[in-house]
């Protein structure tokens, strides 16, 4: 009896917990009105706000000396220089910079006026806690040249480096400066800056909510308030057609797409992808001791045939959509990369004939060319899972078939492309606002080392040229010796010289603009999407008609 | 006074059982991560990749402890779990403990809504096709069912967020909170909207397991001779099954219910992933994905802890329900 009693009781309750539940669920077709009145909310913003879905979150946080900012601007704090639309170098937080005749001492002298948004003054002192701290944290900030920092007073500024380099540049544009007075463990969840603006709120895994700060120094942005929402690539692209974001950054596969009451802006990138050959014959061994080499790719004649024959234009067209451009080099239009080093392409038969140049004939006549009885034959890796990659090596893998070259395309994990890089033709991506990269890839210094000159290129006489341009005082000094290393009118690592890579292609960054929203000039991005298009924030404004 | 000793036995019984079985996902899983293709260097440095050389990868290796033998990372992490420290995040960086908590109240919210909804909508459909057996009623039902078995969640989710958020503008696409809104001006109607979806999705497919085997329990029973017998005195309908057959169906809709905790928890890794809900699923796929061994450890107790708490939960249900199972284990 008084178990079925308790069975009674239970029917109750639960027919009362099924009734809550329906009139919660009346009750949210209710909220409907409220949704929508937040959905037009959304749409009559009042002007100086805006919603963003331009990037993943930084889980980290915003703490500059642990990586944040490395890409875009770090947005809460401000950096000593940073690269206009133009990628110049322009003064931020220093007053001028110069630099010690051996490139050993750099100088910074710093702004007297600037205060964090707490209102204390940026000194001297603080830059040089930002450096130190960010040498010792162990994180994506790379200051192992960085002998010393020193605080002689508070305006000035005086870094030692242990050799000579001229990107150190790279690091006083993109490391933020923290206050010392204000940085504790919590820093990086509770940033206090002299940037543009001051972080309010941060709901982890959604969103972060941002306003102008009042002390800021430098030109204020039109909008004082911004909402990052953190969303996928494809809720942020849900969340456009919804009318939630004013901009969002979305992958090619959808800019076909039309979203109402938004404009598709694509923005140039020296985000490429390229084709990197293995330059030693088989045999070789890279630094971790993995076996090295390639006896087909290790001849320039076949990969200067592979560059001549694809047509890039039409991988554009054709993989991206038109959403790109040719890539001729690691760092095409920057101001380090050689413009001589454009050249025409799409030509099996220049191909054929730079092959048979080479001494490659098709004797048994199945279309592929051969030389001492190896056939002109090699793998070609991509990362598995990247469609972009695939259909990239894929097409290439076409173009070169004309002129006789067999290209096997298989796609690998990360992991096992690592193994495999340094034997097997990779498509790989680069794309940096730094000419360090171009250092990496292509001295002998990192040869073997990592993802770095996988091909196990050497040439003395680029090392060489690489070697002045590290050790120039300025970046405009080093220029010439960049272009140099890429092609001095005999040898270099571009095309006309060694051809250690086949570039292919850069990817433009897409984003769904709101309509009348200027998002302004902006810089030609680096690898990696979303957060550079923060960069010019200050920029940024409704056209006139819409205020 | 035996009473409580059988209690006491069992819940004895139980603590020990969730230590081995916590002791063992642990290793398990550290093993697991230690054959994992994931360089936990290069998730960490991520996309600035080029930026670092070697030097300063030893230094990153170094600062994480990545160069310590296998054997004697595990036993570090296990000496300091038992001060209570879970370690330090290598993604968020920042304590396990404090990611687990924050995440835990929104998927746990998120998670129970589901659950009780799948149980009682599941629980009821059961019923209602059984009754109804071989009706118009009854087939809608299985085939409902049967479609909603087979549908990945992340599907569902999908289907949902463009059905509702996109074209009818309805519901947020995503998000645990509104676009914008400053903390304190976050109302529970807000949290509420924003978990519609992803509760929905997973209530969803929920059903299907509960609904399937309740009809089919009920079916037997409505088979029975005692069915037969109480048919034969004139008992029809809901007085039928309030008399006769809840009791039956009941117990194993409940087990089920209850170990349907796993499946809950592995839904909700999916579907906040397509609703950018911050809970612990997301932080799980997060820690997969990149090598955070601290946190995904964590998780895995976590995890581990409340499925054995649902299984639990339904032995000691099935104790209260049931007097026959206290006395068997009594002896």
């Amino acid at each position: 009896m008084r178990g079925f009693s308790w069975g009674k009781r239970s029917v109750r309750a639960g027919v009362g917990i099924l009734l809550i539940c329906t009139v919660g669920l009346s009750g949210c077709t209710q909220g409907t009105s409220s949704t929508e009145s937040v959905h037009q909310a959304a749409t009559s913003l009042p002007k100086e706000e805006l919603v963003l879905a331009v990037g993943t979150e930084p889980e980290g946080g915003f703490d500059p000396t642990t990586g944040w900012g490395q890409y875009g601007s770090p947005l809460f704090q401000s950096t000593l220089l940073k690269r206009d639309a133009k990628l110049q170098l322009v003064n931020d937080l220093a007053t001028e910079h110069f630099v010690s005749e051996d490139g050993l001492t750099w100088t910074v002298t710093l702004r007297d006026d600037v205060k964090f948004s707490d209102g204390e003054s940026l000194t001297a002192e603080d830059v040089r806690f930002t450096f130190e701290t960010a040498a010792k944290s162990g994180s994506v900030i790379d200051l192992t040249n960085m002998a010393d920092v020193e605080a002689p007073d508070t305006t000035t500024v005086v870094f030692t480096l242990k050799s000579p380099q001229s990107t150190f540049i790279s690091l006083l544009t993109t490391l933020g400066i923290v206050p010392e007075h204000a940085y504790g463990p919590d820093y990086a969840e509770h940033p206090v800056g002299s940037g543009p603006y001051k972080l309010v709120q941060w709901d982890k895994g959604q969103q972060a909510i941002v306003e102008a700060n009042e002390q800021y120094y430098g030109k204020k942005s039109t909008f004082h308030k911004l909402t990052f929402l953190y969303l996928d690539e494809d809720a942020a692209f849900a969340a456009a057609q919804a009318g939630t974001v004013d901009i969002a950054a979305i992958p090619a596969a959808f800019s076909k797409q039309q979203v109402s009451g938004m404009k598709l802006e694509s923005v140039k990138t020296v985000d490429n992808r390229g084709i990197m050959f293995p330059m030693q014959p088989a045999g070789a061994k890279s630094g971790d001791g993995l076996p090295a080499g390639n006896d087909v790719t290790s001849d320039i004649s076949i990969r200067k045939a592979v560059n001549v024959a694809i047509d890039r234009t039409a991988l554009v067209e054709g993989v991206l959509e038109g959403q790109g451009r040719p890539a001729y080099s690691v760092s095409d239009d920057l101001p380090w990369s050689n413009p001589d080093s454009v050249f025409a392409d799409a030509n099996p038969d220049e191909a054929k004939q730079i092959l048979a140049d080479g001494g490659w004939v098709d004797t048994d006549g199945d279309g592929i060319v051969e030389k001492n009885g190896t056939k002109a034959e090699f793998n070609l890796i991509y990362f598995a899972g990247d469609l972009t990659r695939q259909s990239l090596a894929l097409a290439a893998a076409d173009m070169v078939a004309q002129a006789g070259i067999k290209v096997n395309v298989e796609g690998k994990s990360r992991e096992e492309t690592k193994k495999l890089a340094y034997t097997n033709a990779v498509l790989f991506g680069w794309g940096s606002h730094d000419p360090l990269e171009t250092y990496n890839l292509y001295s002998s210094t990192h040869k073997g080392e990592g993802y770095y000159n996988t091909g196990l290129y050497s040439n003395p006489t680029v090392d060489n040229w690489m070697q002045q341009a590290l050790q120039a005082t300025t970046e405009e000094e080093a220029l010439p010796f960049w272009q140099k290393a890429e092609w001095d009118g005999s040898t270099g690592f571009s095309y006309q010289g060694d051809a250690p890579w086949a570039w292919l292609v850069n990817i433009d960054h897409l984003y769904l603009v709101k309509n009348g929203l200027n998002i302004g000039e902006q810089q030609i991005h680096p690898h990696g999407h979303g957060w550079p298009v923060t960069s010019n924030l200050e920029e940024w404004s409704w056209e006139e008609e819409l205020k | 006074m035996e009473d409580r000793m059988g209690w006491a036995r069992f819940v004895g019984f139980k603590m020990l059982r969730l230590l081995s079985l916590l002791a063992g996902v642990s290793v398990v899983s550290f093993i697991l991560m230690q054959f994992s293709p994931v360089d936990p260097v290069e998730a960490y440095i991520g996309g600035d990749m080029i930026r670092v050389s070697a030097e300063q990868r030893s230094l990153i290796e170094e600062r994480w402890g990545l160069n310590d033998s296998p054997v004697e990372r595990l036993f570090t992490w296990g000496q300091a779990l038992v001060q209570g420290d879970l370690g330090t995040s290598m993604i968020y960086r920042q304590p396990v403990a404090d990611i687990i908590q924050e995440r835990f109240m929104n998927s746990v919210a998120l998670m129970a809504v589901a659950w009780v909804l799948s149980g009682l909508i599941g629980f009821g459909l059961g019923v209602a096709a059984a009754m109804k057996r071989d009706s118009r009623l009854d087939h809608l039902i299985c085939w409902y069912c049967y479609t909603l078995a087979s549908t990945p969640v992340f599907w569902i989710a999908l289907l949902l967020l463009m059905v509702f958020g996109v074209w009818l503008g309805w519901l947020p696409i995503g998000l645990g909170v509104p676009a914008g809104m400053a903390a304190d001006q976050v109302t529970w109607g807000d949290r509420a909207m924003h978990m519609i979806l992803p509760a929905l999705t997973l209530s969803l497919t929920g059903v299907a397991a509960i609904a399937l085997h309740t009809r089919q329990k009920l079916v037997d029973v409505l088979d029975s001779d005692y069915i037969l017998f109480a048919r034969a005195r004139g008992e029809r309908g809901i007085q039928l099954f309030r008399r006769h057959g809840f009791r039956h169906v009941v117990l194993p809709a409940l087990t089920l219910q209850f170990a349907s905790f796993s499946e809950l928890f592995g839904g909700a890794v999916l579907a906040e992933q397509v609703f950018s809900y911050p809970g612990l699923g997301q932080a799980t796929v997060q820690a997969g994905l990149r090598g955070d061994v601290p946190l995904l450890l964590g998780l895995v107790l976590c995890s581990a802890i409340f499925v054995f708490t649902g299984n639990m939960i339904a032995d000691i249900l099935y104790r209260i329900i049931d007097p026959r199972m206290k006395e068997e284990a009594i002896g």
